[in-house]
């Protein structure tokens, strides 16, 4: 038995690798194989998208806490870069980083208010956030320029508007690269073993001595830094920020789909789902411009997603390759209750010959473990 | 110091402004009270019961107060509709937060398909009686802002008579109360689940047509009705409707005085001031019992 299943893991190890490094080679060499810089910025979009989706599965994917609020970390990120740019002349990247760490600091009220209480409030503190800020960014316009919008100065004044989005898209990729790095590292821990079992059961989870709110928080913390950063380099490169479209619900809501659609437990699912979904927004800006039909494409898509494959396309698929190749294997095995309880009693019998294997003294009590 | 009048009118202003929120709340605290369910869509539905009456009237002339004949049973059916064939299919394990997303994607399809039709251009009903106002101890008051108030008083009433006084009523709050236990007294809870689901959309059709008297309509309105009306039932304390009637008349109020002084963008911030501070200070909300505990 032994022999069988190792060999399909092993060759399955190396396809994935495989795969890995042909996934990369790829990456980078697409900026020098697109066409025009407009296949760049492309490019670059499904990046963001997929930066933002992998921060938003942090919290999504290891708790099952959903999210719709995420956008406002995103928003905060790009408009906290902006301001300490202009109004704290700090330079580009500094101002990168030290947003992505006011934000964090701001995510900690945020998720200890949010995080009190299951479910529901969750969800709803998370939109609640976005409009505030969709609030105040408007109305504070003498600090945030409001709708007028706020000019963020480019980093490399000097650089060709394709250079600059060349640049743009490897820092697109290095931070796509350490979010999933980090994700991937996590997902190996006690940390991440912790974050599973809150998703599957919170109270088994507690009673079993993880200390679940504290969890919460720090994964929450973390995921909101890294949605910060990805915002904060979309304000760099894009250099114009609207609260509008900053703290629009959508963005928080493409995030979720994305990450959905891939599939919320696996390393790659949100970067999958970014890639369909950025490009199919991308194509639809392009080929039908802006009508609110694609609020009612991407509701559609969201609903079909959640009713008829909530673990997303990559356990569908992989689900189906298993079946088809009758290598899948199930986490359960195949004993009845009634074997079990031969095997328990056969083995407390042995133990302890004076006690009913039942666990019952003769008096009818309950035996009590110490 | 605003005037003592101008104080008044505010009172006036915010109780019948708070009136409108308690019965979209009661709304809310129906489906969560059935299926456990946060309906994002309920002020979508809000909207799209308002743009249909102001078609009605613009097409046909007619009192947008008669389309309610129309757009209470559709809601209600729509309700169970979508009780039925959605939300009873999705996994019972993460139904909490999945029926988000549900209710989510349906709120952007409706936004969607009202800005496709009738484009995102502000609208509003003109009627005779539009301007028309009522002096009232010194503060004056639209006739049609009295109108939505009514409509909002009796429908809560009406709400409140079926809940306690029909033996509908009984077996919906049965349902509410224990699911398990109304099933086994001989509740066909799935039933009663889908009806309560209906009344919940039946409060959006009656506020849809209070809201389309006196407000400038456009698709994406929605957003900023649920995000006061998801501070409300968190406030009152999920599931919990008197919680929800008190809530939504105080903060109602407290936002009718704070225009006073700040701007309504700022003003409407208290809805979301309130919704930290009670998750802070008290989790389950300050009405709600077992039921909010552990949302």
């Amino acid at each position: 038995m032994p022999r069988d299943s190792e060999r399909p893991r092993h060759t399955g190890r190396l396809l994935r690798l495989g795969a890995l490094l042909a996934g990369i080679a790829v990456a980078l060499s697409f900026p020098s194989m697109a066409p025009s810089p407009y296949e760049l910025t492309v490019g670059i979009a499904i990046l963001n998208f997929a930066v933002l989706s992998t921060s938003w599965n942090f919290v999504g994917g290891f708790t099952g806490y959903i999210s719709l609020g995420h956008g406002a970390f995103a928003g905060l990120g790009a408009y906290a870069t902006g301001l300490l740019v202009t109004k704290g002349e700090l330079p580009s990247f500094v101002a990168l980083f030290v947003s992505a760490a006011l934000v964090a600091v701001l995510a900690i009220p945020v998720g200890y208010a949010a995080l009190r209480v299951r479910g529901a409030s969750f969800v709803i503190v998370s939109i609640a956030l976005v409009l505030i800020m969709l609030l105040v960014f408007q109305s504070w316009a003498s600090f945030t320029g409001g709708s007028r919008g706020l000019v963020v100065p480019r980093p490399f004044p000097g650089k060709l508007r394709s250079e600059h989005h060349e640049i743009f898209y490897f820092l697109f990729l290095g931070l796509l690269a350490l979010a999933l790095l980090a994700w991937w590292i996590i997902d190996r821990s006690r940390f991440g073993m912790g974050l599973k079992a809150i998703r599957e059961d919170e109270d088994k989870a507690q009673s079993l001595g993880t200390p679940t709110y504290t969890y919460k928080l720090v994964v929450f913390v973390v995921s909101a830094a890294f949605t910060a950063l990805a915002g904060g380099l979309y304000g760099l490169w894009f250099g114009d920020l609207d609260p509008v479209f900053q703290f629009s619900i959508l963005s928080g809501a493409y995030m979720v789909l994305m990450a959905l659609l891939g599939g919320v437990r696996h390393l790659y699912g949100p970067l999958l789902g970014a890639v369909v979904v950025g490009y199919g927004l991308e194509y639809s800006k392009l080929e039908y411009g802006d009508t609110p039909l694609h609020l009612v494409f991407a509701g559609l898509l969201l609903g079909v997603v959640v009713m008829f494959m909530p673990d997303g396309v990559i356990p569908a698929v992989t689900g189906l390759v298993a079946r088809v190749l009758g290598t899948g294997e199930t986490s359960i095995r195949e004993v009845t209750a009634a074997e079990l309880r031969d095997e328990r009693d056969e083995r407390e019998a042995d133990v302890r010959p004076d006690h009913r294997p039942d666990g019952k003294r003769p008096d009818g009590k309950r035996e009590v473990r110490q | 110091m605003p005037s003592a009048s101008l104080v008044f009118q505010s009172i006036v202003l915010g109780v019948l402004l708070g009136g409108l929120y308690a019965l979209l709340a009661a709304g809310l605290t129906l489906y969560f009270g059935v299926m456990r369910v946060v309906m994002i869509a309920h002020s979508a539905f809000l909207i799209l019961a308002a743009y249909l009456a102001w078609y009605a009237h613009r097409e046909t002339g007619v009192d947008p107060l008669l389309t309610l004949l129309v757009t209470v049973p559709l809601f209600f059916v729509a309700g169970v509709a979508m009780q039925r064939l959605l939300l009873t299919r999705l996994r019972p394990a993460t139904l909490t937060m999945m029926s988000v997303l549900l209710t989510f994607s349906v709120a952007l399809v409706i936004e969607g398909l009202l800005g496709y039709a009738f484009s995102g251009t502000q609208r509003r009903i003109r009627l005779g009686y539009s301007s028309a106002s009522l002096e009232f101890f010194g503060a004056r008051v639209a006739v049609v802002k009295l109108i939505a108030f009514g409509l909002a008083a009796a429908a809560l009433l009406g709400l409140y008579l079926l809940m306690r006084h029909s033996r509908f009523g009984q077996a919906l709050r049965a349902t509410i109360q224990h699911r398990e236990a109304a099933a086994l007294v001989g509740i066909d809870t799935d039933r009663i689940a889908g009806y309560g689901f209906g009344l919940g959309l039946a409060t959006a059709a009656v506020g849809g047509t209070a809201l389309s008297l006196d407000t400038t309509i456009y698709p994406s309105l929605h957003w900023h009705w649920i995000g006061p009306l998801m501070a409300i039932i968190v406030v009152g304390g999920l599931g919990s409707v008197p919680g929800a009637a008190i809530a939504a008349m105080t903060l109602g109020l407290t936002q009718s005085l704070l225009q006073l002084e700040l701007s309504t963008t700022w003003a409407q911030t208290v809805f979301y001031v309130a919704l930290f501070a009670t998750l802070a200070v008290r989790p389950q909300g300050f009405f709600g019992g077992r039921l909010a505990q552990r949302f």
